[in-house]
């Protein structure tokens, strides 16, 4: 595992797709550094994908993409959902587990990474939905949290059941009505992230993805505090515009709304966790 | 058929805020050129879906009036 799984034969440079010769040439391969403000200049790891025009979770996977700190070293694993549809395009390591034991999955990754590689850092980051992670998997996501795994799990909140149909979720806030849930939810949301502070987590953020360079700094920090100390949880809100009736050109501004309500800008940080985060500000990483 | 995003060089050119190609939810479709003779962001026509965000940002956010949304040709000869 590192970027030179990547590199290209020389052989074969002129018969390869350029997409796949731009990977190689002006991708952001082996830079701590990296982050969004990349992206305008930069290859990105996400090839294309087929979620839908305007969809906030592809911005989301956009900003997460390019902020991971060591994406040669990362490996993720994800759930389905609409994620799912992105993750086949992404030229990093990943594995798609069943609907829910993201965690456990991602758990046997680390113990195997750390024994096969015990002289390099590999990162596992669980990119899951809301029903993936809070409803199906939460008996493996809090299990994780439990044992200490140094693993980052980022979820995706759209609130609902979005790609099959329009079913409340746990994390469906009360009296919201879908399509496939017309009496509306009976029971409040789900605090997942306190939740995950409870159950061990030693670096938990809220927010939407309305601000790419704050989606950087969260990832970074969960990152890096996952690799030396235990488990950090990301709840990220991206709407399903389809779901709630928005343009394709709303998602933004439905994001910004709610910076200002339920996903209020939240951050937990454990006394190790900060040592961590202050050793990485030191060393200009964050 | 379906309207995609074009930038005005011309306005673009005024600033430098990149903020649209940040945005946007398409992976390598809203990007920036930073030459020493042209500097503005650039759509890769082929690859919007058009759902009109990059507009919002621009004309909506920083007033700055700089993409519309055109039928492409490969769509508008259709």
């Amino acid at each position: 595992m590192s970027f030179k799984v990547f590199q290209i034969n020389e052989e074969f440079l002129d018969v390869m797709p350029k997409e796949i010769v731009e990977l190689q040439e002006n991708a952001t391969w082996g830079n701590p550094k990296r982050g969004v403000m990349d992206l305008p200049f930069h290859k990105e790891l996400i090839e294309e994908h087929s979620l839908c025009a305007g969809c906030p979770e592809a911005a989301a996977l956009r900003y997460i993409m390019a902020s991971i700190p060591a994406p040669e070293d990362t490996v993720i694993v994800n759930s389905t959902g609409c994620t799912s549809l992105v993750f086949p395009h992404i030229a990093m390591h990943t594995i798609h587990s069943l609907f829910g034991n993201q965690n456990a999955v991602a758990s046997g990754i680390k113990r195997v990474l750390e024994y096969r590689y015990p002289d390099r850092v590999k990162d596992v980051i669980v990119l899951a939905g809301d029903g993936a992670t809070v409803d199906i998997g939460l008996d493996c996501t809090l299990q994780s949290f439990f044992r200490q795994e140094k693993i980052t799990t980022i979820c995706f909140d759209n609130e609902v059941y979005a790609n099959t149909g329009g079913q409340e979720s746990g994390m469906t806030p009360k009296g919201h009505v879908f399509k496939m849930a017309p009496k509306g939810k009976q029971f409040e949301k789900v605090p997942m992230w306190q939740l995950a502070i409870d159950s061990g987590c030693h670096y938990v953020a809220r927010l939407t993805v309305s601000s790419p360079k704050r989606v950087e700094s969260v990832i970074k920090k969960a990152v890096y505090v996952a690799r030396e100390v235990g488990p950090t949880y990301i709840h990220l809100y991206t709407p399903c515009i389809l779901e709630i009736g928005l343009n394709s050109d709303q998602g933004l501004e439905e994001m910004r709304s709610k910076d200002k309500e339920r996903f209020e800008f939240f951050e937990y940080v454990s006394p190790q966790a900060q040592e961590v985060i202050e050793k990485r500000k030191a060393e200009g990483l964050l | 058929m379906y309207y995609v995003a074009e930038v005005i060089n011309d306005e673009c050119t005024k600033y430098k805020c990149n903020q649209c190609t940040l945005f946007c939810p398409e992976p390598n479709t809203l990007m920036y050129i930073n030459s020493p003779n042209e500097r503005h962001a650039y759509v890769a026509t082929a690859r919007c879906k058009g759902c009109a965000l990059c507009v919002y940002v621009c004309s909506n956010l920083l007033k700055r009036n700089a993409i519309h949304m055109i039928m492409p040709e490969v769509h508008a000869n259709v």
